[in-house]
């Protein structure tokens, strides 16, 4: 793939502790980054002119091979800032680098997964234009037969032709998550994808997901408000605080691979990692005013 | 036949065939209603005997001779072209500004007030202007058309491209799209369920102002064929003209719902093809 620069490589500071510590300045630079969010701060504006600051300062290192989740409390800018780290949206603070450049827009390394798959497919293709729509970069030539090999990696193997309505919702969302693997990004970012299907179909796909990465050479970011999925998938989760947020905890889940449904979510460890990120979420949540009056933000409201 | 059980089952050609017997069996109806109101026409122009109500038949035989002679090319032609210019004018301008209109917000205010202005006026006002600017014929009654029917295309283009999903438009984004790509391959069809609806509705005015401005001011075309046979007291060839209208507002909705059927199939989930899911 000689598509991007190599990234230029740190030999001054590496950081091979899974517990990173954390300098005032955001995160010290690791060897292996492959997107590093570097005090992120996000203000939205909206159409009567309020403007809310959603991110007050996020710091995050993402490595080349790695899985990491974010978690939150609901309004905690979760989807804001996995667009600004895609580059959909410029920070208002602070910067974006993709493999050692910055970034000011969107870059063919890096795929995006969005929560409402019904949104995302366009209805008007069939499952393999819609497929072929995240392999535009690639040469022409190799275009057909990677749209295959994508459709069949998800499990969609004969659905070329077919409609997104013909298709369930789980089905919808895996056609959506072989469309951003087409490209072979380094970088797999993914915005609450199962949020809208049933438990079953959500476990099914939180494993199809898990074998996607594992077969793939990139680096996956998920936002969701699931902690159990976060600590099955990832090998990292941030908690982040209640708006305008921070990084509130890093949690290094370290739970051994191939993970399966039934085994490691009975694992006593798992559920430990379960109960250590929800703490954290609750105690941001209650932050947030939603709960006890605790110690609240300098933000009203 | 078997009647039970075939509404439920999940296979096989028999809800298909059931469709299309309850289609047909709604356009059987469709066209009973018509010929009651043709009959009701025939009865109630039979018992009055008057000499300003033609009886449907006479109306009908009238409009067959009108079909078949020399206003054919005289006057139905001409007035079917106008409609037809006339709608295509504002279909491509009303979808190119409606566009431009709908992305950019900044334009969109701009002209919020303007458009409801123009909007709001009696097109059959604008007929003396358009004479003395065109003349009497064909330009100015295009040119009436234009002003009428281009509001219901560029409206509803304008607030289906403003309201587009934004994860939609960071999809396409994100697969690289942009500019007329980004165009053609997504926005368009994402607004072209309301770009139909304006059409749809753009026909329809189309006709109506064709019909105005030819009476106002035509020198020729089905609108001051109507008026002159009236002045002239032909009251049977005013009647067979409204006939031949409705027949003609019937053939362009007709061909337009073919169109548009085949175009958002997707949206429908009609797709024809190989079978069922």
């Amino acid at each position: 793939m000689p598509d991007l620069p190599e990234n230029a490589m740190r030999s001054e500071v590496a950081v091979e502790s899974e517990n990173a510590v954390r300098s005032e300045d955001g995160l010290p630079p690791r060897e292996d980054s492959v997107l590093s969010v570097r005090r992120l701060a996000m203000t939205l504006t909206s159409r009567d002119g309020v403007s809310t600051e959603v991110t007050a300062d996020v710091s995050l290192e993402l490595g080349r091979r790695e899985f990491v989740s974010i978690v939150g409390p609901s309004g905690s800018g979760k989807t804001t800032l996995l667009r600004a780290a895609a580059g959909l949206r410029r920070p208002t603070r602070g910067e974006v680098r993709f493999e050692g450049q910055p970034l000011a827009d969107v870059v063919p390394g890096i795929s995006v997964v969005f929560q409402e798959y019904n949104k995302s497919l366009f209805p008007w293709m069939s499952i393999g234009s819609n497929v072929a729509m995240g392999a535009r970069r690639l040469p022409k030539e190799q275009r057909a037969t990677r749209v295959e090999a994508a459709l069949a990696e998800v499990g969609l193997t004969g659905f070329a032709s077919r409609y997104p309505f013909e298709l369930s919702g789980g089905m919808q969302q895996r056609a959506a998550l072989a469309r951003a693997m087409v490209s072979d990004p380094k970088v797999l970012m993914m915005d609450e994808p199962f949020a809208s299907v049933d438990a079953l179909t959500r476990g099914h796909l939180e494993d199809v997901v898990a074998r996607l990465w594992e077969h793939s050479t990139c680096a996956a970011l998920l936002v969701t408000h699931d902690v159990g999925e976060a600590v099955y998938l990832s090998d990292r989760v941030l908690v982040l605080s209640a708006r305008p947020s921070r990084v509130l905890a890093e949690i290094a889940v370290g739970l051994p691979r191939p993970r399966t449904q039934r085994e490691t979510r009975q694992t006593p460890r798992f559920a430990e990692l379960s109960a250590e990120v929800l703490d954290y979420v609750e105690q941001a949540g209650r932050a947030s005013g939603l709960g006890s009056p605790g110690a609240a933000p300098a933000a009203p409201g | 036949m078997r009647a039970t059980g075939t509404l439920m089952a999940p296979r096989g050609r028999r809800p298909v065939l059931l469709l299309l017997r309850r289609r047909l069996g709604s356009w059987l109806l469709g066209l009973g209603g018509l010929a009651l109101a043709a009959l009701t026409w025939q009865l109630l122009s039979l018992a009055l005997a008057s000499s300003i109500f033609p009886t449907f038949s006479a109306a009908v035989a009238d409009a067959w001779s009108i079909v078949t002679g020399p206003v054919l090319t005289a006057d139905l032609v001409p007035s079917v072209l106008r409609t037809a210019v006339g709608f295509s004018l504002s279909g491509v301008a009303g979808i190119i500004i409606g566009l431009a209109v709908g992305y950019y917000r900044l334009l969109r205010e701009l002209t919020s007030a303007l458009f409801d202005f123009f909007r709001s006026l009696p097109t059959p006002l604008l007929v003396p202007v358009f004479i003395v600017l065109f003349g009497l014929g064909g330009t100015m009654v295009v040119a009436v058309i234009v002003t009428a029917a281009i509001w219901p295309v560029l409206i509803n283009t304008a607030n289906g491209t403003a309201g587009l999903d934004p994860t939609m438009l960071d999809t396409a984004r994100v697969c690289g799209l942009r500019g007329p790509s980004l165009l053609g391959r997504v926005i368009l069809p994402a607004v072209s369920p309301q770009i139909f609806a304006g059409l749809r509705v753009a026909i329809s005015v189309s006709l109506a102002v064709m019909v105005v401005a030819e009476i106002l001011g035509g020198s020729s075309g089905i609108g001051y064929f109507i008026n002159n046979a009236q002045q002239a007291f032909q009251i049977t060839d005013s009647y067979a003209g409204i006939l031949l209208l409705c027949v003609l507002g019937w053939l362009f909705d007709s061909l337009f719902l073919l169109v548009e059927r085949r175009l958002l199939a997707w949206q429908r989930g009609t797709v024809g093809g190989e079978g069922d899911a």
